[in-house]
């Protein structure tokens, strides 16, 4: 027994060191507000990933150039005016009295340097494809920014709401790493810091410019697992949690702690035909395809009733969304005739689908368009063969496709241009008239014109059927009971924007 | 004693050679990671550029040289998805697996030698059908429905333990015992047939006629007979545990390897996977390596040159 027991002392003492990062937490503050997030954040570097769990941190320790308020309009942040001296140039007014977590003040150097380093193409950015209509970024005063974009960009304000702010003279001399992993921007919170894989704590900016936050500390957990977090909130452990579904919502209703928040997002999701494959050259069937699916039935019965049924790819939450388009009336018996008349009766068609999306929906609309007459054969890969098959030659994409798309712009030029130009490799089929509309309501700053274009474009989109948009999705937050926040459609989590009640 | 460790040595290099490279190449097999990190509406002009930055345009040969020369420098590449180097990240997740596995083999060896034992020395007797009834039923409970369960149960109707995350101590105990229960039920059984073996041998009977009581007998003579399977089973099962608990780590949001892995996978993390790949394989041929040591020290018998 003697010659174990030293060793077996060793191996104690070896589990208890090894446990020393549990000992060594702070306990939890009373007036800490936590958020249970699905992932944790990929970076906080605003310019170095393009995912929703990185920028529901980083967007309350960044301020932006523009941003938008809760009912979705632009409005200043850094920015205070802006005026259009040319269709191809911008000059913006910023403010003077913005300060940096460090201390440091910050100019329209700084607003500069921003843009340059997410357009600069040796940098890498993700979402560099979102500002490449910016040529060139400078500061003409101290408190003054000009940018010259590639021709008429109407999109150009959109896009500067997601454009975070950062530190010229900390980036450069920390570098990318660094800055990555201590990030300082002038937001309503601070960062304090982050144990991977396990939480992301900040703290408030007292000397913010704009709205302070409310809560003192706040810290942002990653539970992947969906029940997990409902069970924190009912626990009382987690003030805010997102990404839940209506099941799972619906375990809160009865809950003395929680409660669920949710607001149509700028997601639609759609169900994508392609006209390079029989049957689906034939117009009629794919008129077929609009008649067969219960756009009603799918979002009451499936998706709790919370989100919408689409009439056009875009949302009154876009700019481009027309009033008054008219779609084929769920009309079943119709559907059927249509695809026996077109001799499509029994041919079988692949559907393209990926595990991220919800497969109720999907089994529903394969179910509806058997019922007309297709045979439908789901088609489930991993998101990264979902994506590169959608992306594929036209003639190697599959027949139907279902998908949810968003371009976090709020604007329906990034809807529209990706799914139909023929350009971009998402688009299926090529149409010069729609070509013609789409560029001109890309390269003009006029309104009007580019409604007009735009009605025109939704009207063949409702008409000739190359994608049925199916509904307007919402997203589901669970919140602790007294909580007052208003969710916003562009998903964006302020911490500044949200309250106890009293 | 120094050839033998040479000669495992050497197969140990050829194993994880091997594995790394079926890992390297299986994985990109099936395309890359850059449709997952760039946004829907990227041109396929966008898409190209961060090929090239992230040197997916370059031949599978090259990249591969390329992985081996920066691993004999210790450089295990950089996670695509989190922008800093794999070994950072693997290091953070590290000891949250290692008392996730500590945890769990606590419970697994704490409950299960004991409890094998004793259904062995009591066979027949209800006492032992009852502990045959509750082994059996931590082997039958799939974990993710035992998990939550006990989240519903302790945390949110009891509120006795934090529900998930890794905050404290508390935060251990129900990952520990949802991971442990399956493990427990194989050391049980393992332990149960190496005891029962070993009472039949005739220095038990000696035992008893010197009149030894029973808990002597089994103390200090049978279970260092009865230690051989247990420690072959122990160091498979030493093996599974770290190589990443990963329904119970998903559940309980614990920051631990297994859950690093599977999100590593379905991003396409390419470099990251195979920092894991290559720190489990390591791993297994350590422990392998210990169990043998362990049997010459439990049982002088057994000898290590030749045959094991």
């Amino acid at each position: 027994m003697k010659t174990v027991s030293r060793p077996f002392r060793s191996f104690l003492a070896g589990i208890v060191l090894a446990c020393s990062p549990l000992v060594l937490q702070p306990a939890q503050a009373k007036d800490q507000f936590v958020v249970d997030l699905t992932n944790e954040p990929s970076s906080l570097d605003p310019q170095k990933q393009w995912n929703p769990d990185s920028y529901y941190v980083y967007r309350n320790i960044f301020d932006n150039l523009l941003t938008r308020d809760d009912a979705g309009k632009i409005v200043p942040q850094i920015a205070t005016e802006w005026s259009y001296r040319s269709d191809t140039e911008v000059t913006f007014k910023i403010r003077d009295d913005v300060k940096f977590h460090d201390g440091t003040p910050l100019t329209a150097k700084d607003v500069a340097f921003s843009i340059n380093r997410i357009i600069n193409p040796a940098f890498a950015s993700p979402q560099l494809g979102q500002f490449n209509k910016i040529v060139s970024a400078e500061a003409t005063g101290d408190h003054e920014v000009t940018i010259k974009t590639d021709g008429a960009y109407p999109v150009l304000l959109a896009q500067l709401v997601k454009l975070s702010i950062v530190p010229q003279q900390v980036v450069e001399a920390k570098g990318d790493d660094a800055f990555n992993a201590a990030p300082i921007g002038s937001g309503p919170y601070k960062f304090v810091s982050w144990q991977k894989g396990v939480a992301v704590a900040l703290e408030r900016n007292d000397d913010y410019w704009g709205e302070k936050g409310v809560f003192p500390t706040v810290e942002f957990r990653a539970v992947p697992d969906a029940a997990t977090r409902v069970a924190n909130l009912q626990a009382g452990t987690t003030d805010l949690a997102v990404g839940l579904d209506t099941d799972l919502a619906a375990q809160l209703e009865s809950s003395a702690n929680a409660k669920t928040l949710s607001v149509l997002t700028e997601r639609i999701g759609y169900v994508k035909l392609n006209p390079n494959l029989p049957p689906f050259d034939d117009k009629r069937v794919r008129q077929a395809v609009a008649e067969a699916i219960d756009k009603q039935t799918i979002v009451d019965g499936l998706l709790g009733g919370v989100d919408k049924p689409a009439t056009q790819m875009a949302m009154p939450a876009h700019f481009g969304y027309v009033e008054g388009i008219k779609n084929y009336d769920y009309n079943p018996e119709d559907a059927k005739k249509l695809i026996t008349e077109a001799g499509a009766a029994g041919k079988q068609v692949g559907f393209a689908t990926a595990p991220a999306f919800d497969q109720r929906i999907v089994q529903a609309v394969a179910q509806m368009l058997t019922n007309a007459g297709l045979k439908v054969d789901i088609e489930m890969t991993d998101m990264a063969t979902y994506l590169k098959r959608a992306q594929s030659a036209p003639a190697s994409q599959a027949a139907i496709s279902f998908g949810r798309w968003s371009c976090a712009c709020q604007d329906v030029d990034g809807v529209l241009f990706p799914l139909l130009h023929s350009s971009s490799s998402w688009a299926s089929g090529s149409s010069p008239e729609i070509d013609k509309l789409l560029d001109e309501a890309r390269n003009t700053l006029d309104e009007k014109v580019r409604l007009e274009a735009y009605r025109k474009v939704s009207t063949h989109v409702a008409e000739d059927v190359p994608l049925v948009p199916l509904y307007q999705a919402a997203i589901i937050y669970g919140a602790a009971k007294n909580l007052e926040w208003q969710p916003t459609a562009n998903e964006s989590l302020f911490l500044n924007r949200m309250k106890w009640q009293d | 004693m120094s050839a033998f460790f040479l000669k495992r040595a050497l197969q140990a290099f050829v194993a994880v050679l091997g594995v790394i490279t079926l890992i390297f190449f299986l994985q990109r097999l099936a395309g890359d990671p850059v449709l997952l990190l760039v946004p829907q509406n990227a041109t396929q002009a966008d898409i190209e550029a961060m090929r090239t930055s992230l040197g997916f345009d370059r031949p599978l040969a090259v990249q591969y040289f390329d992985y081996l020369s920066g691993l004999i420098m210790f450089d295990f590449g950089r996670s695509y998805v989190q922008n800093v180097p794999v070994w950072t990240l693997i290091l953070s997740r590290l000891p949250y697996t290692l008392m996730l596995a500590g945890g769990a083999l606590l419970v697994a060896f704490g409950v299960g030698i004991p409890l094998g034992v004793a259904m062995a020395v009591r066979r027949g007797r209800p006492e032992a059908k009852a502990m045959m009834g509750f082994v059996l039923a931590g082997q039958s409970m799939p974990t993710f429905w035992s998990a939550i369960l006990m989240i519903i149960v302790f945390a949110v109707w009891l509120g006795w333990l934090p529900p998930s995350g890794a905050r404290s101590w508390s935060s251990l105990i129900m990952p520990s015992i949802a991971l442990g229960l399956l493990s427990m039920a194989t050391f049980a059984r393992v332990a149960r047939t190496a005891v029962l073996d070993e009472l039949e041998k005739d220095y038990v009977r000696t035992g008893h006629a010197k009149g030894l009581p029973m808990h002597r007998i089994v103390a200090r003579h049978l279970l260092r007979n009865a230690a051989i399977p247990v420690v072959t089973v122990a160091a498979l099962e030493i093996a599974n545990l770290l190589a990443g608990a990963v329904i119970v780590e998903t559940v309980f949001a614990w920051p631990g390897l297994g859950q690093l892995t599977v999100q590593a996978i379905n991003a396409r993390d390419f470099m990251l996977v195979q920092g894991v790949v290559l720190l489990g394989a390591v791993t297994a041929i350590v422990l392998n390596l210990v169990a043998d040591l362990l049997y010459s020290i439990i049982d002088p018998r057994i000898r290590l040159e030749g045959n094991a």
